[in-house]
């Protein structure tokens, strides 16, 4: 599951070095447009929805792991 | 393509694939001059409905003060508003219904003036999808973004297809197989009356397929045939059978015989003076198909549906793949007709003595006219699908033409009719001038339809001549060569310029001097409309 949320995030943000430790801060294209595609993708990918509180957490891949983790 | 998009709400996922700039949601006071397109994309914003359709009233004032601005040699795009969030909320709201019309009809009529303003029908993409799905409120509470941003990979599709129209990239010819194909069953087996074509299904399915190629027909597609079969049987059904929608008239052209369909097809391709890459084959055999795309790999060849139901979707993907088109210009709506008067001109040119009687019979008539509103999107056009007749074969868009004419380019369109009919705008000349006594010419071409009469050099001529009585002293010429544009080799050598030197690459560079009038043959009967006057 973590290649795979690692793999949409590198096609998101057009960044093949992104990794278990990217985050907003350390990730030049994260920005809260292509937030939005990440999580759109996401919620495709994985069948889920996110709730605009949880969406506002994703800050990290780790929240995002996390996150997708109580919906599966 | 650098796009820059005026909008009102978060439209960035859908031009992903672009290389697109925004304005702010709903500002028009920044108009940046480094775009090459500009695109108004609004969407009608969620509110109070009484105070939306104010707001809505205001848009066409905005567009045209971004108008204003873009300048009129650049394309602006403009979206058609379609509501797609205020109907979930009122069923039936009057103010915002008329708003919305009133936009997007003073928009389509103020387009009609201004080549350079395309609109796009916005609710051709929308309408595709239930209102439940075209909005996502959960995006639009936390970035403003009305349409659904998991729709953004469709309207890329969808996009690309409109962005190919615009930029008049159009196949020109579908060829086509027979048997379950165009109708059901086998001809050689079933008859020219156990095919299934009308009737009940699936008999009604391929009457239906015929009768949307028909429309494509109609819109200048060519449509050709290529199938193994008995020609006389199909000339059988062409003529007998009465449920067929298509038939022999609505064909340029047919190879039906038991020669594979690789050479079919490449002398489709020469009768009809056309690049295998302006082609699309459909057949329904998956063989027929794996041949053409090894052996022909610039033809494009979609697979085929396997059930006969299935047709209708298929034929609406062909045609927003490959043949869509921004406006119609009238020379394809009547392209079928002119090739067809072309064979009827080729059987007449067997019964004169002599090339010149020959021509002498056509009753030809050449009218040269400079560039203008009327003329600019075929004029266009030409550069883009021109390949073989084509000295230069540099492509414009209309834009680009606009561009060259307000910097002093003089760009000439023919168009030739003769007793056998109107061929339309089928020639063009680009000429830049150098200096007060020299000008060069940066494109000739025409169209292959109307090669055989002389016509090129009755047109060069009298540019020439009115160049001369300019005060034009000489004009340069440039072949370059291509793959497709070996014929005009040697043009400018008949047509009396000199050689002035040969590149590595096969460029030649020629000149002209012009100092007495051109005679063209007196069978031409030449009429030169010019901007701002008329002289014969």
């Amino acid at each position: 599951m973590e290649e795979r949320i690692l793999d949409i995030m590198r096609n998101v943000f057009e960044d093949a070095s992104v990794n278990v430790a990217s985050n907003q801060n350390n990730c030049p294209n994260w920005d809260s447009l292509r937030q939005l595609t990440l999580v759109s993708e996401l919620e495709d990918e994985f069948d889920v929805e996110f709730e605009p509180e949880e969406i506002a957490q994703m800050r990290s891949f780790t929240q995002v792991r996390e996150i997708l983790m109580t919906k599966l | 393509m650098r796009y820059f998009v005026f909008r009102n709400q978060t439209v960035e996922p859908f031009f992903s694939g672009e290389e697109a700039t925004f304005s702010g949601y709903d500002d028009v006071s920044q108009v940046p001059t480094d775009a090459s397109r500009y695109i108004w994309f609004y969407q009608v914003p969620v509110g109070p409905i009484n105070e939306v359709a104010d707001e809505v009233d205001t848009y066409f004032e905005k567009l045209q003060f971004v108008a204003s601005r873009c300048g009129a040699d650049k394309q602006l795009i403009v979206f058609s508003l379609v509501d797609t969030a205020n109907v979930l909320i009122v069923e039936n709201d009057r103010a915002l219904r008329r708003a919305i019309n009133d936009f997007n009809r003073q928009v389509s009529q103020w387009a009609e003036t201004r080549s350079n303003v395309k609109l796009i029908d916005f609710s051709e993409f929308t309408e595709r999808y239930p209102c439940e799905q075209l909005v996502n409120w959960k995006f639009y509470f936390i970035s403003q973004t009305l349409l659904n941003p998991k729709l953004a990979r469709d309207f890329g599709q969808w996009w690309q297809n409109k962005e190919r129209a615009l930029d008049l990239k159009r196949k020109k010819c579908l060829v086509l197989d027979l048997d379950n194909t165009l109708w059901g069953g086998i001809l050689g087996e079933d008859g020219p009356a156990g095919i299934k074509i009308g009737g009940d299904y699936p008999g009604k399915a391929f009457s239906y397929w015929q009768r949307a190629l028909l429309e494509l027909k109609n819109t200048g597609v060519m449509l050709a045939v290529c199938s193994k079969n008995d020609e006389k049987d199909v000339m059988e059904v062409w003529e007998r059978n009465p449920f067929m929608v298509l038939r022999k008239d609505d064909f340029v052209a047919w190879r039906i015989n038991w020669q594979d369909k690789a050479t079919n097809i490449q002398e489709l391709a020469s009768e009809l003076n056309i690049g295998l890459d302006s082609m699309v084959f459909v057949d329904d055999n998956p063989a027929e198909r794996e041949l053409i795309r090894q052996m022909l790999p610039m033809v494009t060849v979609p697979d085929f549906p396997t059930r006969p139901y299935e047709l209708m979707s298929f034929v609406k993907g062909l045609v927003d793949s490959y043949f869509s088109v921004y406006s119609i210009t009238v020379e394809d709506v009547s392209k079928t007709a002119q090739y067809k008067a072309n064979a009827a001109r080729q059987a007449e040119q067997t019964r004169f003595a002599t090339m010149d009687d020959y021509l002498q019979s056509l009753e030809l008539c050449l009218q040269v006219s400079e560039l203008d509103k009327f003329n600019l999107a075929r004029l266009a056009q030409m550069t883009q699908k021109t390949n073989q007749f084509n000295l230069t074969t540099k492509r414009y868009t209309e834009d680009d033409l606009q561009r060259m004419a307000s910097q002093g380019a003089r760009i000439f369109g023919v168009s030739v009719s003769d007793r056998f009919g109107d061929n339309g705008i089928t020639g063009e000349l680009i000429l830049c001038p150098l200096d007060a006594t020299t000008a060069e010419i940066d494109t000739l071409l025409l169209s292959c339809r109307i090669l055989g009469r002389g016509i090129e050099f009755a047109f060069l001529n009298s540019v020439l001549n009115l160049l001369l009585s300019n005060g034009v002293k000489s004009v340069h010429g440039t072949y370059i060569p291509t793959a497709k544009n070996g014929q005009v080799a040697s043009f400018y050598e008949e047509a009396g310029f000199s050689l002035v030197k040969t590149d590595n690459d096969g460029r030649k560079y020629y000149v002209r001097k012009i100092d007495t009038v051109i005679d063209n043959k007196d069978y031409y009967k030449i009429t030169i409309h010019k901007n701002g006057g008329e002289n014969t």
